[in-house]
């Protein structure tokens, strides 16, 4: 029977309360010591092969029959008011079939259901002010160089550390302030800072990120009829059909949304954007389908990033080293639009038991194209901020840092008073210090001194992160005539394996072979609901559903087969593709199915509640070794090793990508990305891969993924959780500490360039 | 030539086959597959040289397909990843990518993928220094990179 | 990109008289085609010089090393010839861009990259693209000149013309006059108000080859980054000189991406010319390599990093490594 509950929905750390039918019978989870035959094995991803010969179809290649390719015209001004716009010209252009501007534009309210779909306040420089369809994108690019706009510029401000002053100009009506900013707040922090016999105080910078996914936002739209087909690159295919559906008026069964393949999202990919719905009005219009996808300078400036952070910390501590009192006062870079803001406080009120604890995190709107989440946002950059504050309390203390952390960490969730499900940190440390030699490390204040070309050092950080997932997430499988099978979900697979753990998850509850379980994904024609990808949820919310469903299929399968061969059902067992009686054969499911002729056995599951009397998370640690040229400036990261608890690890190979890519990711973070903006202007500089740094194969250490494997049998049925997030929470951290005892001296600006080494270098020298 | 605006016909040998096609004397040789043949395994990033996702084989060599202009490329031999696997099986490339798990969302993977074929072309059996430095010119935003070094190293052993 | 008029090259006399400011040359197309991208520049016509078999060529002759303009920044990093004996040619050219590009990338389009200033290739109408002021000198200025040589303060981008001019290299350059041929030290200048580029080529002249003298001299190209590969360089310094028994002599030192073009330091040379190589002259002798430096708000880092590459070269030239 199902079961109406309420549940807990966070995507990337956005917490919301929603309804969700769940399985009133919900499958006891695999045990610890539960012999598994592909669930815990590697397996090389079912979509390799479409992936390495470009026969994956992202949204980005899917071409129609008499499709226009649109192109965006962006406010070239930070902060303007659009007076005229003239697309007569553009108009005229052979080949161009439609131009939008926002007299034209149809009344659609995007940004949180507020502003017009092409507004006439362009708030950051990029801001969409006309669109054009074009039979050729060329011929699309030239109409744009043919429409005139005449602006009314306004004041603006860009830097987000000057915004919050009284003179700045006000980027919303109601200031530059998102909404309140978030407090969290336990005990009393005077207090604990009073009793403290060791406190540190730091302020540390993080630069803003950009996720630079390499397909950019966008999507192909196409109706007939009256029913659209959406195929976006999106992290929620679901969430395109809603929206949609609900923008244009229209019954969400008319709406189909296909996001089989996509080219990278990191948190920016979520669905209401309006790029969406002018790409929908467009088609609609010109009555052909239209392909509207952004060039990577509109993706640098509108589609989002991890926002800057200033972060003003404080840690208190007993000389035995316990915590008695942390206080953050953060600063976030917002940009123009936000209904939300990333909780930098996240890993200082989880990781470590603290009982004076104060995080104040402030959102602040500039004229900058709106941030989005980011790979744990708020907790990447807390951790930047936490973990170089426990180093500097260790080095005052005279402690081992890991010690210090050992000392200090969480025992339950405190902000809800409930103990873990499971946090094996202590493991994860044991591990990590092992595996990079943490014994070895040098003292910190002995490197300052050093004559050597090329420095090293070692340092560590911990992570925390959510990743349990929860309901509502569907899944079926289908058993076809020729004894393979389907799983069918409208959740989608943004590059970690969520296609092959699903088909993994089913080929072991039903008892078949990896090779015959097919999956379709992402398109919500051809399978039930399936929840955003953000956060590291896919793994924790759909696997428990394709669990229930093919456990389903495999019920009705041996009563089919109970029936067929006369046989009581209660010994049937299916192993490896053959249904068992006891220990002898009875018949492969292959030939049964084929004497059933066009039958298909059809399972259905949907995810189970999440436990109410624990708190789900996902942790661990990294260590990071570091070589920094003193001639040079540059930090070369030598070696990291990640030791995460992610629970149940259904796919090691596709586990340890994931956790290298955030790895990856992280370290860009800590040594080369940034955005850097002129603010007189109000221009970004780098809205491009040139400037824009991300890691080359060349930056890339040895990474060792030590695969903590623990069930959390309390989490779900599969005892699995996310490893999206958790591979890059750390690693920043780890970066900065290590640089800080390579040299002796700590750099406490993201990223860690040639410059800033230098420079610092220069001040001790 | 081709004068500003005007289209001409020409002629593009992509993997081994001959195609027509009318073009401008802009359009890249990027465009000219993607979207006049409908070519597109091939992918386009940055349009500015900045990413090696448009990366293609040019008599051999591995370039920028977003840099290349399409019709300077009359007379030549262009490989493209759908080249690689015409006979149905998989190259050993594609092979070592997908057991290395050289690859996440994918997006990059084609051009990785002739970056490597460009690289073994040249030299067969190259050090892990020097797949390090020929795969280079080629950004994976999903970090796959270990992989695609161990993929590369893995066929360069074998053959 | 705005449309334009391809024209195939026949021969070099044919190729000049079709040249003007609305009618670029092109090679490789690594920088003109990224810079009618971004609309900085937007040429009616492109005379494609590829088909010139006359303009690619590597080979040694009695007086030194003769590069065609359209030999690849790969072709030199690849050739033994120049690996061996034009060493700081070979590893500049290895240091530029990426693998693609440096298949693509000619040599003759690389002395003439434009700058790659973010202002100039953005949304900026500056100084340099004819405008009157320079937003960079007073704005984010991390990546440009600590030597204020115009009212333009990017610095010149490539890294094997610092080399060249380490080499002593010569350009041949043929106009509607005839050829002519200009060192390479010459060639590269500062913009002044009428000129606004950073080399002096006439509209309607093409580079044919380049000329590295025969030279006996050890040398060396270093190049810091900020990250491992593909970025253009922070401050780069090539070194050449005779080493003998760890004394130097006829040094020659060019330090890249500090100011409009590659700066030689003449009074750094002079100070170790004939000298032995003592640790105290190495870093007298990197400390001297920034006098003059005046750093603008965001690149104070390029005077310690020019200090010690300087310093590093030295050292490596001379095998002293560490
Ligand atoms: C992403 C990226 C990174 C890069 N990184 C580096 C780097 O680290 N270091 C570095 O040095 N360079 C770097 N480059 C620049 C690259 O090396 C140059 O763009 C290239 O060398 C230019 O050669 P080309 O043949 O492509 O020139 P083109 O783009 O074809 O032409 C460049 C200019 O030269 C003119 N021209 C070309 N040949 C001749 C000739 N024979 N006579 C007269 N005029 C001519 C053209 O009209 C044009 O004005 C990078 C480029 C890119 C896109
Ligand atoms: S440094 Fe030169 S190119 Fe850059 S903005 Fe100033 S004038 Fe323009
Ligand atoms: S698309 Fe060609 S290099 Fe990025
Ligand atoms: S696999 Fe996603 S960018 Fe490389």
């Amino acid at each position: 029977m199902p079961k109406l509950i309420k549940s807990e929905i966070n995507v990337e750390g956005r917490i919301t309360e929603e309804y969700a039918v769940v399985d009133g019978d919900e499958l006891a989870a695999w045990g610890e010591n539960e012999e598994l035959a592909i669930v815990g094995q590697p397996a090389p991803r079912i979509d390799g092969a479409a992936k390495t010969t470009g026969e994956a179809r992202f949204s980005y290649d899917v071409q129609l029959p008499g499709m226009l390719y649109a192109k965006v015209l962006r406010s070239p001004h930070p902060n303007a008011r659009v007076l005229r716009v003239d697309a007569s010209r553009a108009e005229q252009l052979p080949g161009v079939v439609v131009v939008l501007t926002h007299e034209t534009a149809p009344d659609i309210k995007v940004r949180e259901g507020k502003l017009p779909l092409l507004p006439e306040d362009a708030r950051f420089a990029g801001e969409l002010v006309a669109a054009v369809a074009a039979t050729d994108p060329d011929i699309a690019a030239d109409a744009l160089a043919l429409i005139e706009v005449e602006y009314e510029t306004l004041p603006f401000i860009t830097d987000f550390t000057l915004a919050l002053e009284g003179s700045a100009p006000k980027v919303r009506p109601n200031g530059n302030v998102v909404s309140q900013p978030s407090v969290t707040e336990r005990g009393d922090l005077k207090a604990g800072l009073a009793v403290a016999d060791v406190r540190v105080e730091l302020t540390v910078r993080t630069p803003t990120a950009v996720h630079n996914a390499l397909e950019t936002h966008g999507c192909v739209a196409a109706w007939e009829g009256d029913q659209l087909t959406m195929y976006e690159s999106s992290q929620h295919v679901y969430g395109v059909r809603t929206f949609a559906a609900k923008k244009l008026g229209l019954p969400v069964s008319k709406v189909r949304a296909i996001g089989t393949y996509m080219g990278g999202g990191f948190g920016a990919k979520f669905p209401g954007q309006p790029y969406s719905m002018v790409a929908a009005t467009l088609a609609k219009r010109s009555r052909r389908p239209v392909h509207l996808m952004y060039d990577r300078e509109g993706e640098n400036l509108e589609s989002g990033y991890r926002g800057a952070s200033v972060q003003h910390v404080k840690l208190g501590a007993k000389r035995d080293g316990s915590l008695t009192a942390i206080e953050l006062d953060g600063l976030t870079e917002c940009g123009s639009y936000a209904n939300w803001v990333v909780s930098l406080g996240g890993p200082y009120a989880m990781m470590y038991t603290c009982p004076n604890v104060k995080l104040t995190t402030t959102g602040v709107h500039t004229n900058i194209g709106p941030f989005q989440a980011f790979r744990a946002p708020g907790f990447v950059e807390g951790m930047v901020g936490l973990e170089q504050g426990m180093d500097l309390l260790a080095e005052k203390l005279g402690m081992d840092p890991l010690e210090l952390r050992r000392r200090n960490l969480a025992k339950l969730d405190q902000s809800e008073d409930k103990p873990f499900s499971s946090f094996p940190v202590e493991e994860c440390y044991r591990r990590g210090a092992e595996a990079i030699g943490w014994n070895k490390r040098k003292p910190t204040n002995d490197q300052s001194r050093s004559s050597e070309r090329l420095r090293r050092g070692t340092g560590m950080a911990s992570q925390i992160w959510w990743g349990g997932g929860g309901p509502p997430a569907y899944a079926e499988v289908q058993l076809n005539g020729d004894g393979t099978a389907t799983v069918l979900t409208g959740a989608q697979d943004l590059g970690t394996g969520a296609r092959t753990i699903f088909a993994q998850v089913a080929a072991e509850e039903l008892g078949l072979e990896l090779g015959s379980v097919g999956v379709t994904i992402g398109d919500t024609y051809a399978g039930p609901f399936g929840p955003a990808s953000g956060g590291s949820v896919t793994t924790g919310s759909m696997t428990p559903a394709v669990r229930s469903a093919a456990n389903d299929l495999r019920v009705q399968l041996c009563s089919i087969v109970a029936q067929l061969e006369d046989v009581p059902e209660e010994e049937l067992e299916v192993r490896g593709g053959t249904v068992y009686r006891r220990d002898t054969p009875v018949s492969s499911v292959k030939s049964i199915m084929r004497k059933l002729g066009d039958v298909m056995l059809i399972g259905k599951g949907s995810r189970g509640p999440n436990p109410s009397d624990v708190s789900v998370v996902t942790s661990g640690a990294q260590f990071a070794e570091v070589e920094v040229d003193t001639v040079t400036g540059r930090v070369r990261v030598i070696k990291i090793v990640a030791a995460h608890d992610s629970g149940r690890i259904v796919n090691p190979q596709t586990f340890t990508s994931q956790i290298q890519g955030g790895i990856i990711q992280g370290l860009g973070l800590a040594l080369t990305e940034q955005r850097v903006i002129d603010h007189r202007a109000g221009q970004i500089l780098n809205p491009n891969l040139e400037w824009y740094k991300l890691p080359t194969v060349a930056d890339i250490p040895e990474i060792v993924n030590l695969l903590i494997d623990i069930p959390d049998t309390k989490a779900n049925s599969l005892g699995s959780k996310g490893a999206g997030e958790p591979g890059i929470i750390p690693t920043a951290a780890a970066i900065a500490n290590a640089v800080a005892n390579a040299l002796g001296v700590r750099i406490f600006e993201l990223p860690i360039t040639p410059a800033r080494v230098l420079e610092a270098l220069e001040t001790i020298a | 030539m081709i004068e500003q605006g005007q289209t001409t016909a020409i002629e593009l040998s992509v993997n081994g086959h001959r195609h027509r096609l009318r073009l401008e004397a802009r359009r890249s040789l990027l465009d000219a597959l993607r979207i006049d043949l409908g070519l597109t395994g091939t992918k386009q990033v940055c349009n500015m040289g900045n990413c090696g996702s448009c990366t293609v084989l040019i008599d051999d060599q591995p370039v920028y397909s977003c840099l290349t202009l399409a019709i300077e490329c009359v007379d030549k031999q262009i490989r493209t990843i759908e080249g690689l696997n015409e006979n149905g099986t998989l190259h050993p490339l594609q092979q070592a990518f997908i057991e290395h798990d050289a690859l996440q969302c994918g997006f990059c993977t084609p051009g990785q993928v002739m970056a490597a074929c460009g690289l073994l072309a040249r030299n067969p059996h190259p050090s892990e220094a020097e797949v390090v430095e020929g795969m280079s010119g080629n950004l994976c935003r999903c970090g796959a990179y270990r992989g695609i070094v161990q993929a590369v190293l893995a066929v360069s052993a074998e053959g | 990109m705005k449309n334009f008029t391809h024209i195939d090259a026949q021969s070099i006399e044919h190729t000049i008289p079709l040249l003007d400011y609305y009618a670029r040359p092109l090679a490789g197309g690594t920088d003109l085609i990224p810079l009618m991208r971004e609309g900085v520049w937007q040429p009616d016509r492109l005379v494609n010089l590829k088909p010139l078999a006359d303009l690619h060529f590597l080979r040694e002759a009695g007086d030194g090393l003769h590069i065609g303009a359209l030999t690849t920044l790969d072709e030199l990093d690849r050739s033994p010839l120049v690996r061996e004996r034009y060493q700081a040619l070979a590893e500049a050219a290895h240091s530029a861009a990426s693998p693609q590009l440096r298949n693509m990338a000619t040599l003759g389009g690389n002395l003439l990259q434009q700058v790659r200033c973010w202002y100039y290739r953005g949304p900026f109408n500056c100084w340099m693209k004819g405008g009157d002021h320079c937003p960079a000198r007073s704005g984010e200025n991390e990546h440009h000149a600590v030597f204020d040589q115009s009212p333009c303060v990017a610095v010149y981008p490539s890294d094997p013309p610092a080399a060249l001019i380490t080499l002593d290299a010569s350009i041949r350059i043929v106009g509607p006059d005839g050829a002519r041929s200009v060192k390479v030290a010459d060639f590269l200048a500062p913009p002044d108000e009428l000129h606004r580029v950073m080399h002096g080529l006439g509209l309607n002249e093409l580079i044919t080859e380049i000329v590295v003298p025969h030279t006996t001299a050890r040398s060396l190209y270093l190049k810091a980054m900020d990250r491992a590969v593909w970025a253009y360089a922070l401050v780069s310094v090539a070194v050449a000189g005779e080493v003998a028994n760890g004394t130097i002599t006829n040094p020659r030192i060019v330090l890249g991406a500090v100011a409009n073009v590659p700066v030689r330091l003449g009074a750094v040379e002079a100070l170790i010319d004939g000298q032995l190589l003592t640790d105290e002259l190495i870093k007298e002798a990197g400390t001297m390599a920034t006098h003059g430096m005046e750093p603008l708000a965001h690149n104070h880092y390029k005077l310690p990093l020019a200090r010690n590459l300087v310093r590093q070269a030295l050292r490596d030239l001379t095998g002293q490594r560490m």
